[in-house]
């Protein structure tokens, strides 16, 4: 074995080096998701606007959007995670909460892959969307849907513009008929984001939470100018819309009230920042400047 | 000093700290109002923010926090007696358990039927607390004798821990948002918004405050012994039933209007204990007038300290009566 | 007669009173005797009201007890527990101007002739030293001693007394029987007391009323009813009763088991 022998070796042994390297780069970026579970019904939305519906085999109790969801079989949500039946259905990917650790540690034993839902403002949630499209082979999906929604922000960016701002309330959770246990948004959170975009400012803009419980007293000194409800669902009847209405003319020096600014919102893509959180925006924009929507 | 003096000074002395407090606090918040210009009547209401922060937001606040503070502390001083135990609070016998159940039930099922200027809350949690201190009467008595009153203490711990077990179960099966509004409304609120919620709870107050001044010396024989207290004229299963009945009245409209504020009823009894003495003729009114001047003062340090984020005045009892307790403790061995 | 017990009937799930006719002198010293569970504390709460027959009468002065309303028979019956334990730190003073409660109106408080009834009757008990001393820091003599005075500002006719010293040393044993004995005679209180101890009853008490199992076995005068036959009966125990020169009294020395 000479000159030629050795050439064959060295051949094989850079074809071999070759092969592993190969190996190593595709170990290093794992497959795609084939089998998702999701526990999280905001990002089970963001699977099925970035086309990775398909791939989704089971969702959290609370999931109710998109329609295809309905068929779907459920697993529990935050604090009722049904392990066996998630483990039964053989994902390779299942999206969890964030606090949810020790299922995370318990899918890290079976090789199980963990997507862990961080909350936050629009960056985190348009990032989330990004991290989804690279987990589930679905970027071009992620990356178009993010491109709508940056869209929608900036068609509503540019109907407001120049428009005065008014000093508004947010208001997100409320008992029927008081104003007793308020709780509203504060200086910071998507929430307050989106009523930024959408052209006013946050009355609570100093105080930086994501959620404030403000007292009658602290509403009638912050006087906002608009207030508006947000609510998941429940739509109002005619009839109770009136009766709520009534209920904040208790603190008549408000100008909100006394100008008869008082609107309310239902849907459910107004207090989930998911890929709808354009369509959002732009419902309190609505709200907020309707001549800007003539 | 005779007891005609003694009680003469003590309600005169907390009377006028009572009337203090609540004449003070109103005009001290996280907003600095002018008094003039409350009662200015030039300025229609409407638009006179400092009249409605006065009249709104605060004077139905510091009315609230009086009776209720009043009403737990003569609730938890009458307890006491009647269980013979300096350790009974206003809750023991399950009526704040009561209360709650129907104050979460109330929000789970998003109800809206409200009673005149009784918010739907408000109106489940006192439905509630009624069953409670029904189930626990029916438990522990017999016609035509007295109480025992370890089978009513009994009655009541197991009742607290069934309904609290039934809480726990509806808050699980809840989505978060109750869940939240569920922990806030038990942490206690006094911020009614206007009278007409205080208005509207003090009847039954003012019921029990009636029940309570016939019993303080029928509750000093009787925590002596009752069959003592019978040679010596009570009627002990009368005395009983009134202070159950007075007691019930007094922690459900208190926990129906404002929540359950913890400590109050425990704190203040034995603070006023060892200021006045142990006679019920004279702990009783003194206790139920600190009892205001203390809540009173509690809210107003839980809406000021770290405004513009207020403090559930139920945090504030609280962070004043575990270290008054550790103190008791330590001061008893 | 102060007290008559007619043909009384009274039962708990394991006991029963049956057929019970006691009578009890004005101005007499009646002791209670027999072994435990023999129904003495029963008779006594049936005797002060706080329990009622099932059948028969008990009557006080002619008048029975059942018709008596509460704070009136308070005014002229008191009782000396056994045992006493407040649940607050009662001083001695107010321990004692509690006996006032019968006497009082209902939103009435106690007056300078309330005051000084209490002080009185501290003071026949030789307790009006301890006046404002909180009461559970008393020794066990000095308690029963305040408890008596209690329930003699109540300033009683009858006087009913369970067990008075079934928990004193010796010395506290025979002062409150010689407080009672004076009590006795000076303020002319009929008092009716239950007690094991049958040397105290002995030397303290002129009529007795034997009781076992539920029923009266004997009564009568001391030196009639106390005696060797009848404490062999009561207790299966044999023993000697005999006058003793010294103390005065009757004596009994328990020899054996019968």
């Amino acid at each position: 074995m000479v000159a030629g022998q050795k050439k064959l070796v060295a051949v094989a042994l850079v074809m071999l080096c070759g092969a592993s390297l190969v190996r190593l780069v595709h170990a290093q970026a794992p497959a795609p998701a084939r089998r998702i579970v999701s526990l999280v019904p905001a990002l089970t939305e963001m699977l099925f606007a970035i086309g990775a519906g398909p791939q989704v085999v089971a969702v959290s109790s609370y999931d109710d959007f998109p329609a295809e969801v309905k068929k779907l079989p459920r697993v529990g949500a935050l604090l009722d995670p049904d392990l066996e039946r998630i483990l039964a259905l053989r994902p390779d990917l299942v999206v969890t909460y964030g606090s949810q650790t020790v299922l995370e540690a318990q899918f890290a034993r079976t090789g199980i892959r963990a997507f862990s839902y961080r909350h936050g403002g629009i960056d985190t949630a348009l990032q989330t969307l990004r991290d989804l499209g690279m987990a589930t082979g679905q970027s071009a999906g992620a990356g178009r849907t993010i491109r709508d929604i940056r869209s929608q922000l900036d068609g509503v960016r540019a109907r407001v513009k120049g428009r005065p701002r008014p000093k508004t309330l947010l208001v997100f959770e409320r008992q029927p008929r008081t104003l007793q246990g308020l709780y509203v948004s504060g200086g910071a959170g998507f929430l307050n984001e989106m009523l930024t975009i959408a052209g006013a400012d946050n009355v609570f803009a100093d105080v930086a939470r994501e959620s404030v419980q403000p007292s009658h007293e602290t509403l009638l000194t912050r006087a906002p100018e608009l207030i508006v409800e947000v609510r998941a669902t429940g739509l109002l009847a005619p009839a109770e819309a009136r009766e709520e209405q009534g209920t904040w003319s208790a603190l008549a020096s408000i100008p909100a009230v006394q100008n008869g600014r008082v609107h309310f919102l239902n849907a459910d893509y107004l207090v989930v920042p998911g890929p709808r959180l354009g369509l959002a925006t732009e419902a309190l924009a609505r709200v907020i400047h309707p001549d800007a929507y003539k | 000093m005779v007891i005609r003096e003694r009680l003469a000074v003590t309600v005169g002395g907390y009377g006028a700290l009572a009337l203090l407090t609540c004449a003070v606090a109103p005009l001290v918040g996280s907003t600095p109002i002018s008094f003039s210009r409350v009662f200015d009547r030039s300025i229609p209401f409407a638009d006179n923010v400092d009249a409605q922060i006065f009249f709104i937001a605060r004077m139905p606040r510091v009315l609230a926090g009086a009776v209720v503070g009043a009403a737990l502390a003569s609730a938890g001083v009458v307890l006491q007696a009647l269980l013979r135990n300096p350790l009974a609070t206003p809750f023991t016998l399950g009526v704040s358990a009561g209360a709650a159940l129907g104050a979460v039930l109330a929000i789970a099922m998003g109800a809206a039927a409200t009673l005149g200027p009784l918010s739907p809350v408000p109106l489940a949690s006192l439905a509630g607390a009624c069953v409670a201190a029904a189930i626990v009467y029916g438990l522990a008595t017999r016609p035509g004798r007295p109480i025992s009153t370890s089978v009513l203490l009994l009655a009541g711990v197991t009742l607290n821990s069934f309904f609290s077990a039934l809480i726990l179960f509806a808050q699980y099966m809840a989505d978060f948002a109750e869940t939240y509004r569920t922990v806030r409304w038990l942490m206690g609120d006094l911020d009614v918004g206007s009278f007409g919620a205080v208005g509207a709870t003090l009847p039954l107050l003012m019921g029990a405050f009636a029940i309570f001044a016939l019993l303080p010396s029928s509750l000093n024989l009787m925590s002596v012994g009752t069959d003592v207290a019978a040679t010596r004229g009570v009627d002990v299963g009368r005395a009983q039933r009134l202070a159950f009945l007075g007691t019930s009245l007094a922690a459900g409209a208190a926990v129906a209007l404002a929540g359950p504020i913890g400590f109050v009823g425990i704190v203040v009894p034995h603070l006023v204990r060892l200021m006045v003495g142990v006679d019920h003729r004279i702990v009783l009114p003194a206790s139920a007038l600190f009892g205001a001047a203390f809540l009173v003062a509690c809210d107003l340090v839980a809406r000021t300290v770290i405004a513009p984020i207020e403090l559930p005045v139920g945090i504030v009892t609280a962070l004043l009566g575990g270290p008054f307790f550790l103190w008791l403790l330590v001061r008893r061995s | 007669m102060a007290l008559t017990v007619t043909h009384l009937d009274f039962s708990y799930s394991a006991f029963a009173l049956s057929d019970v006719s006691v009578s009890v002198q004005r101005g007499s010293l009646t002791g209670l005797l027999g072994p435990n569970g023999c129904g003495k504390t029963t008779l006594l709460k049936l005797l002060s009201g706080v329990l009622r027959p099932r059948h028969g009468e008990i009557a006080l002065d002619g008048r029975p007890i059942a018709g008596i309303p509460r704070r009136a028979l308070a005014r002229r019956l008191a009782v000396v527990p056994q045992e006493t334990h407040p649940a607050f730190d009662y001083s001695v003073m107010e321990m004692v101007l509690m006996g006032r409660h019968p006497h009082l109106g209902a939103f009435q408080l106690e007056g300078p002739a309330d005051l000084a009834v209490a002080r009185d009757a501290l003071d026949a008990t030789g307790t009006l030293h301890l006046a404002e001393r909180p009461y559970m820091t008393l020794s066990g003599g000095e308690k029963q001693r305040v408890i008596i005075a209690a329930a003699l500002t109540q300033s009683p006719d009858v006087l009913l007394l369970d067990e008075p010293t079934a928990s004193l040393d010796l010395g506290y044993q025979l002062e409150v029987a010689a407080l009672l004995a004076r009590l006795n005679r000076e303020r002319a209180v009929t008092m009716v007391l239950a007690t094991h101890d049958l040397n105290l009853a002995a030397s303290l008490c002129d009529t007795l009323v034997l009781l076992r199992d539920g029923r009266v076995l004997l009564q009568g005068p001391t030196r009639d009813v106390l005696t060797g036959a009848a404490i062999k009966q009561l207790y299966n125990v044999d023993a000697d009763v005999e006058f003793h020169q010294r103390a005065g009294h009757l004596t009994v020395v328990p020899v054996r088991r019968a």
